[in-house]
């Protein structure tokens, strides 16, 4: 046409006008047009990109844009529809292969198209705010091909079927699978949550809940522990293989929501197998995967930590309110012990050393230890048992540990104080005796009880330490001042111990035989002579000694005795046959003690160094007492020890207790003058909870009792009642 | 392209160029030479070493050619700007040639790169730098918009009111605070498009459900898509509106208290750490200056200063401007003898600690108006007076660099983005356009 027009005028300035054709914008359109048809059939080899390039440059330069984006939004769209059609078209399992791979020509497709309307892109684009080429593609693949009613559910089902297939084990197509929810994700986040993972997860929850319900039926707790570990394990992998990361927490909360959650509880409780059973079997491999799992859920560690509290509970409530085990309390602490390195092991190694689990064990024992009013006593006779002989040839660790476990049941002790009495007690006994094992494991305890309790509660018993020194130091005075008068008379060893620092006895003296009265003579003299304004007083019911014997053909043996029977047995230097009346007479030993010291000498086999008259095993006040000539013993050190009752008798626990009772109330008075002078007016409420919390590192005072302080303050004028007000109080100073 | 055919042969409108696939790779994917190398396209070119045909301008490919082997641009004389930059838009190289104009912002390295006149009556109000390096200017009514290659857009308005504050909420998006006309609804906030200038938002302030009008003063943006704008209305709407971004609509008010300013601030400002707007209303709008820090999350005033009561020296120091600064604690402020004053943010009702150059200054002060102004960028601090500016660095704030021009009087605003200082003049309608250089050879 233009040829034509071009011979008829022959005019030079035409010539340009035949670049304003009309028909430019329609005829550069079909040449990008045919480019892109080319493009999807493959053909693209013959195209030439600058030009198609410079093509839509040129139609954007010359104000067709508009022409140019809304072709290619047709064009696309046509092209799309054809690609969904055959789609469709393809049979069962070939489907997802057919729409993954035009898909990803599509892709190639698209980046190609894009390559050529770059410019359109860049400029025209963003200044009419349409969609850029990348997008619209995307766009177009899910509206016409995702969304075409055949292909939309189709897919769905052909997804969720490969995926319940993999979970009844088959092996199916991953990098398929991959595929496509990598275009479902590609074209944006709603498109993969909406056509897939909705449907995906309530599939799941349906799957789960059915076969968790078959589970319990038929597996013990471990077992199904161990299905649902790796059903879950199965879930991360699935995510990692073939969906959105995004999905993990999701599809790992349906898992657990449906396998534990509606179940834990069943699980927890379930019989022969449950968490009871595999505590007390320790499975800790079981123990802990259910700590696993059960972490997963909202309330699945309070269960668990609930359950086994009370538990604990019960088994120590058990321990402690057994007449069997009280029977011997070094026994009946090392059971506690065991039971508390049980619960140890079991969080460390299976709860993965959970703070709240040890929590729950600590207020456990707590709870359970101070059901029994005789702990304190019973650990502190545990300790005496170790110190004592339980620790002999043990390494310095080793001991170190015994004492640490030692003071992590003793922090559990409420009454820290009636702990600290017996503790006292055993001390001295163990101190006056010289049986003490290892000075270095005594000095490291009560440094640990130092800082848990602080200085005041061990200065007492320090002392008690010093005491010791001091009095090798006097011997030591004694000896060398005195060591030539004293010559081949009765050696004599004293330990001066200060009066409060030493559990307080009952003075009783008994008569010393004269041999040995003259040399305690001469200490008294020595000593009150080197340290004025003091006075000493014999403690004979705690002293030992050693006697030489010489019985039947000229047998001689050294006889560890206590003072008591050092008595008794020196009467017989002088009389072979004495009564009982006779030696109460003589030597003055309160009935108890004389009749105690009385059966060890002559009622225990291959001790007996006297003969009663009536051989019976108790000791009347009518029998007659000799010397056994005949005695004979493979030993030439023969030790007598005293028939004594390492456990407290009944009235004697009853004593201590009402000495400790004794002993709190000025503490309480104390306190409750601390905290008036400070606060000058308080409430009878809030002085109980204050004084409760000032004392409870020592001990646990009944609100009673700290009325009866109150009361008795009043009395005497440290504080009174408000007149307005009865429940104040105010402080007087 | 194997290692072998590594090389390139072009016919560049009949001009031949010899290049390598690598120095081509420079121009990155996104870019015509990215796509020309791409697998998807057969290259079928160097068959008998014959060359690729292109039909564009040589002298611009051979520039452009010369950027993508050294990274620098070089423009020879013969070459007009606006052809270059338009054969870069060609070969999708625009974004090469911007970075390789100008280097780092510096505010001691600024050289003045170019002077643009306008054609608008009557003082200027505001320039405001784009975030890509272009700029917009308001002049009255009117907003001028400027691409990075000083091109100029369609310009705006919103209702023909007088124009008080302009901001670039993103390279595509201008908003526009103007005055209300009475009666009409007209004014108030607008966001136009900066490429064809379409008006596509109007903002609105609404109380109890009631569609106000109102007068909007100095814009401010928070990098959570919020805007802020001071809002003076016509009853008791004072104070400070917020809106989002995307869907225009307002979402929070923040009323002013008896007593205090907020409603004809003169400056807005986001404070990203402590997450607070930097409120300042200032001398001569009001007889007093008015500065806080709101909280919009509990609507509380966490911090304030004013100059109320305090007693006034002979001579006379108002505050003008001021500009927080987070990493030092302050508010950092200047009065009409381009004095600097520091007010510490921990303590609030502190006072002003000047540094005192004025004494230097007085005696040449000139008479005609002058509007301090200050701007932080990058730990420098700016201050304009009369017609230069100043650029003060480190701890202490040491003067070290002072930008001037000979002509066009004094500056009444300038503004920092997209590695450029552009500096509005208040006479002859001109504004100045600094640039640091691109970095050294060696």
């Amino acid at each position: 046409m233009s040829a034509q027009k071009k011979k008829a005028f022959q005019i030079e300035a035409f010539k340009h006008r035949v670049v304003v054709d009309p028909k430019y914008a329609e005829k550069t359109w079909k040449i990008l047009e045919h480019a892109i048809h080319e493009i999807y059939n493959h053909n693209a080899s013959g195209l030439s990109f600058e030009e198609l390039y410079r093509n839509a440059y040129n139609m954007v330069l010359h104000k067709f844009g508009e022409k140019l984006y809304s072709g290619l939004v047709t064009t696309m769209t046509s092209h799309l529809k054809e690609i969904s059609n055959s789609i469709e078209a393809a049979q069962g399992g070939l489907f997802l292969d057919e729409l993954n791979r035009k898909w990803a020509e599509h892709n190639k497709a698209l980046q190609m198209i894009r390559d050529i309307l770059m410019y359109m892109d860049r400029t025209f684009i963003p200044n009419t705010h349409k969609t850029p080429v990348h997008e619209l593609g995307l766009n177009l693949w899910r509206d016409v091909v995702i969304h075409s009613h055949a292909i939309q559910s189709r897919l769905q089902a052909i997804l969720l079927e490969n995926v319940r297939r993999e979970r009844s084990g088959e092996v199916i197509d991953r990098g398929l699978m991959r595929s496509i929810t990598k275009m479902l994700m590609d074209l944006g986040p709603s498109v993969y949550q909406d056509d897939f993972e909705k449907h995906f997860l309530e599939v799941s929850a349906d799957f789960y809940r059915l076969e968790s319900q078959e589970f319990i039926e038929s597996c013990d707790c471990g077992e199904y522990l161990k299905k649902a570990e790796r059903r879950l394990n199965e879930e991360i992998e699935r995510v990692s293989h073939y969906l959105d990361t995004r999905s993990e927490v999701k599809i790992t909360n349906v898992v657990e929501t449906e396998m534990i959650e509606s179940h834990m509880h069943r699980l927890v409780h379930m019989e022969n197998s449950g968490l009871i059973n595999m505590i007390v079997d320790e499975k800790f491999e079981d123990l802990g995967r259910m700590y696993c799992l059960f972490r997963r859920v909202s309330n699945g560690l309070v269960l668990i930590r609930d359950v086994m509290t009370s538990f604990i509970r019960d088994t120590g409530k058990q321990l402690l309110t057994d007449p069997e085990r009280l029977k011997d309390p070094v026994d009946f602490v090392q059971h506690l012990l065991d039971l508390k390195d049980k619960y140890d092991k079991i969080i460390t190694s299976a709860f993965r050393n959970d703070k709240t689990f040890q929590n729950a064990l600590n207020s456990s024992f707590e709870y359970f230890i101070n059901l029994n009013s005789r702990s304190p006593e019973f650990i502190s006779l545990f300790v005496d048992d170790k110190l004592r002989k339980g620790l002999r040839g043990v390494t310095e660790e080793d001991v170190e540990l015994v004492l640490d476990k030692v003071m992590m049941l003793f922090r559990y002790l409420q009454e820290k104080d009636v702990f600290e009495k017996y503790y006292k007690q055993h001390l001295a006994k163990r101190l006056l005796s010289g049986k003490s094992v290892s000075d270095d494991a005594e000095r490291s305890l009560i440094v640990k009880l130092k800082t848990e309790c602080g200085y005041q509660f061990t200065s007492k018993l320090e002392g008690m330490f010093t005491d010791m020194k001091t009095s090798q130091d006097t011997m030591q005075g004694f000896h060398a001042s005195h060591g030539s008068d004293i010559g081949d008379g009765p050696m004599l060893s004293v330990q001066v111990l200060t009066t409060g620092s030493w559990p307080t006895q009952p003075i009783t003296t008994c008569n010393l035989p004269a041999e040995i009265l003259g040399i305690c003579e001469k200490f008294r003299n020595y000593y009150l002579g080197t340290h004025t304004g003091r006075r000493l007083s014999w403690q004979t019911n705690m002293g030992t000694a050693d006697l030489k014997a010489t019985f039947g053909k000229g047998q001689k043996h050294e006889l560890n005795v206590s003072t008591y029977q050092m008595c008794v047995l020196m009467l017989f230097n002088d009389a072979d046959r004495l009564s009982y009346k006779e030696i109460e007479q003589v030597t003055e030993i309160p009935t108890s003690d004389l009749k105690r010291c009385l059966q060890s000498l002559a009622c225990v086999k291959g001790k007996n160094v006297l003969r009663k008259e009536p051989m019976s095993k108790d000791i009347a006040d009518t029998d007659t007492f000799l010397f056994n000539d005949k005695y004979t013993s493979k030993f030439f050190k023969v030790k007598i020890g005293t028939v004594a009752a390492q456990r407290e008798s009944e009235p004697e626990n009853q004593e201590t207790r009402q000495r400790v009772e004794e002993d709190r109330k000025p503490q309480i008075e104390a306190a409750i003058v601390r905290i008036m002078k400070a606060r000058r007016v308080l409430d009878h409420n809030n002085i109980v909870a204050e004084v409760t919390k000032q004392l409870q590192s020592r001990f646990l005072p009944n609100p009673v009792v700290i009325k009866k302080r109150i009361e008795s303050l009043i009395e005497r004028e440290f504080l009174e009642r408000d007149k307005g007000d009865r429940k104040l109080y105010r402080y007087l100073a | 392209m194997g290692i072998q055919n590594d090389i390139v042969k072009f016919n560049v409108g009949g001009r031949i160029f010899q290049t390598t696939a690598t120095t081509l790779a420079n121009a990155g994917r996104d870019s015509f030479f990215g796509a020309l190398f791409d697998d998807n396209w057969d290259l079928q070119q160097p068959i008998n070493g014959r060359e690729f045909f292109i039909d564009r301008n040589p002298d611009c490919f051979a520039v452009l050619l010369d950027l993508l082997r050294t990274g620098d641009l070089y423009i020879p004389s013969n070459v007009p700007e606006r052809l270059l930059y338009k054969e870069a838009m060609f070969y999708g190289l625009i974004g090469h040639v911007r970075s390789a104009k100008r280097g780092p912002f510096d505010g001691n390295r600024l050289k003045l790169s170019k002077s643009v006149t306008g054609r608008a009556p009557g003082d200027g109000t505001a320039i405001r730098a784009g975030p890509d390096g272009g700029c917009c200017v308001a002049h009255g009514s009117m907003v001028h918009v400027f691409d990075w290659m000083l091109e100029e857009h369609p310009p705006l308005n919103l209702d023909y009111q007088r124009v008080n504050d302009i901001g670039w909420v993103n390279a595509e998006s201008v908003l526009i605070s103007a005055c209300e006309r009475l009666g009409r609804g007209d004014g108030g906030m607008g966001l136009f498009s900066s490429y064809t200038g379409d008006l596509r938002y109007k903002f609105n302030v609404v109380h109890d459900n009631q569609i106000k009008s109102y007068t909007a003063g100095a814009l401010c943006f928070s990098p959570d898509y919020k805007i802020f704008a001071s809002c003076k209305g016509r009853s008791n709407e004072y104070g400070i509106g917020v809106w989002d971004q995307f869907t225009g609509k307002q979402i929070d008010f923040f009323y002013e208290t008896p007593g205090w300013s907020l409603g004809e601030a003169d400056k807005l400002q986001w404070l990203n750490g402590t997450t607070c707007l930097l409120v300042a209303t200032l001398f001569p709008r009001k007889d007093n200056c008015y500065i806080s820090l709101l909280d919009f999350r509990q609507k509380s005033t966490v911090w304030s200063w004013s100059d109320i009561g305090a007693p006034l020296t002979v001579d006379e120091k108002r505050v003008r401007d001021a500009i927080a600064m987070e990493d030092c604690n302050s508010v950092c402020v200047v009065n009409e003898y381009e004095d600097l004053g520091f007010i510490d943010l921990r303590i609030s009702a502190g006072s002003v600690r000047w540094s005192s150059r004025s004494r230097l200054m007085k005696g040449k002060m000139p008479d005609e108006p002058c509007y301090p102004k200050l701007a932080l960028h990058n730990g420098q601090l700016f201050s304009s007076m009369n017609d230069s500016i100043s650029v003060f660095c480190g701890p202490d704030w040491v003067l070290t660099s002072r930008l001037r021009r000979s002509y066009g009087g004094s500056i009444c605003d300038f503004s920092i983005g997209g590695d450029r200082l552009f500096a509005l003049h208040s006479e002859d309608n001109v504004f100045d356009i600094w640039e640091t250089p691109p970095t050294p050879v060696i």
